[in-house]
């Protein structure tokens, strides 16, 4: 296949010793772009398309992206998990065109084309003419104009699908570190809450750098450290799968040494311990995990973020939206044992995330005002080096090691140097 | 109290292609000829809104025009994907060359 392989990109990235330096074109040029469709979302990667809490049912169907390719979820009459392109195979429309819902087929509104849940062609209006006109010719068979489906595979409960045929199977796409972490967070069955949506006027590998990055979370999140949710002084850790394309940073409970945090951040505009909630049961939490760990941030690559931030539960989509933007999907979820009042935690935290969380909607600022100042510095590059500037594994949070394998695996995946 | 209900003459329904009729007190109605044999459904498919009179009658199923489902017409049972829904059909006799179906109109 001949698909903008050839478009026009440097092969080879600044260089330094101490340090990983990105060209600020990959956040604006259309040239990556195109090529990140082609040989990420569409090409040797699994990515995440949903949770099977989302489709219940038999009938039930997301609609949703893969990078910018709409694609379907459906689970079919046998209780089987599908995932095929959203694309009539008549004229190209979109088939489905809300996010979720419960149908017995697919249907295509602009000719009603009707497909099963599988994805296989079942009904063309007309097909035979009507009284004599019209009608396919003898030869059209439906078998050979299907939707176009998908490699699909599950743990725990989430669903990810590829369009590669040769992508190594899901369990060694993400490695042991991924498989333990997901393991941990979805060891009995979840319960959706609900959904938030943004869209951020930014590149989405602005936001996959965001989430493999605990330096800024304890100087630009001031909910966080003045209300003690994540300081730096925490013990925590930022570790990668082998092939450092995924990244889990975790903390342990806050401390409860002042002195200590007022001597770390007395420079710093983001700490003042003498503030106080006028509300503070939006703080109130329960511990739920035996190991300590109350926050969890697993990125795995390319689009999917799922979280653990005190009580609250989320997987985050990315959906890319041309070079400048992307959309952000927070589904929020609790246990299905759980109780009245853990659930009422969870949707009294869900206001820590989201387009408005107290916390997340400073990530959103931070991809922005990214892109807004590079987007006319096109040859020049960000310098990435906090913590040694290296992709290696930290039981600290004072490191950007995590972004630097993003961005190693990203230039394999490309073809740069 | 049933009645009987006339339709259209036999003349007017051909094999192979249905006859859709409408008449007060009823939803459009399908008529079919079959080996001889009339037989009647609703005419409005139970899963979109296709005339069943539109589509394409093999042996005693008749398969919609739009989305590839079936029905039998001697018993209504849906017979094919994406139709699930039986079809209504009616109790037909022939009398003087002219098509009959028995209802109850309630009166």
């Amino acid at each position: 296949m001949n698909v903008q392989t050839t478009s026009d990109i440097a092969t080879q990235w600044p260089q330094s010793v101490d340090g990983c330096q990105v060209p600020y074109e990959v956040f604006t040029s259309t040239d990556y772009y195109d090529r990140e469709q082609h040989l990420i979302f569409r090409g040797e990667a699994w990515c995440f398309v949903g949770l099977e809490a989302e489709v219940p049912d038999n009938g039930d169907f997301k609609a949703t992206f893969i990078g910018e390719t709409p694609i379907i979820v459906t689970r079919d009459e046998h209780g089987v998990i599908n995932v095929m392109q959203n694309r009539c195979a008549h004229r190209g429309a979109l088939i489905c065109r809300e996010p979720r819902g419960n149908v017995s087929d697919l249907q295509c509104v602009y000719h009603q084309w009707t497909y099963d849940l599988r994805g296989k062609l079942r009904g063309v209006p007309f097909r035979r003419g009507v009284r004599g006109n019209g009608g396919m010719p003898e030869s059209f068979d439906m078998a050979t104009h299907g939707l176009q489906t998908l490699r699909v595979e599950t743990i725990n409960g989430l669903i990810f699908a590829t369009f590669s045929t040769t992508v190594e199977p899901l369990e060694d796409y993400l490695g042991p570190m991924v498989v333990a972490s997901i393991q941990r967070l979805f060891h009995k069955p979840i319960e959706i809450l609900g959904d938030q949506r943004q869209h951020m006027h930014g590149n989405w590998k602005l936001y996959a750098e965001n989430t493999r990055d605990p330096y800024h979370a304890s100087l630009l999140h001031l909910f966080h450290n003045t209300f003690g949710l994540y300081r730096a002084s925490q013990q925590g850790a930022s570790l990668m799968d082998a092939g450092h394309k995924h990244s889990m940073l975790y903390t342990k409970a806050a401390t409860t040494d002042v002195e200590v945090d007022r001597e770390i951040y007395k420079d710093s505009r983001s700490y003042n311990t003498d503030f106080t909630l006028q509300d503070p049961s939006v703080l109130a939490g329960r511990s739920e995990f035996d190991d300590g760990i109350t926050l969890v941030i697993l990125s795995i690559f390319p689009n999917v973020v799922i979280q653990q931030i005190a009580n609250t539960l989320a997987v985050r989509q990315t959906n890319t939206v041309g070079a400048d933007g992307f959309d952000l999907v927070w589904t929020h979820f609790g246990y299905a044992d759980d109780d009245q009042q853990m659930r009422d935690i969870r949707i009294k935290q869900a206001n820590l995330i989201g387009p408005a969380g107290y916390i997340s909607m400073e990530d959103g600022e931070a991809v922005e005002i990214v892109q807004k100042a590079v987007t006319r510095d096109q040859d020049k590059s960000s310098f990435i080096a906090m913590g040694g500037g290296v992709a290696e594994d930290c039981e600290h949070l004072v490191t950007e090691s995590a972004i630097i394998g993003f961005w190693e695996h990203y230039q394999s995946l490309l073809g740069v140097a | 109290m049933t009645e009987l209900v006339k339709l259209c003459a036999v003349s007017e329904v051909l094999t192979d292609e249905p006859k859709r009729i409408e008449i007060e007190n009823f939803p459009p109605l399908a008529v079919y000829a079959l080996d001889g044999e009339f037989y009647v459904t609703d005419d409005t498919c139970t899963h979109g809104m296709a005339s069943l009179a539109d589509g394409y009658l093999e042996g005693e199923e008749i398969q919609c025009p739009f989305h590839g489902g079936a029905f039998s017409i001697k018993t209504g049972e849906a017979t094919e994907f994406p139709c699930s829904d039986p079809l209504k059909t009616y109790q037909v006799s022939v009398q003087d060359d002219d098509i009959y179906i028995q209802a109850d109109l309630g009166r």
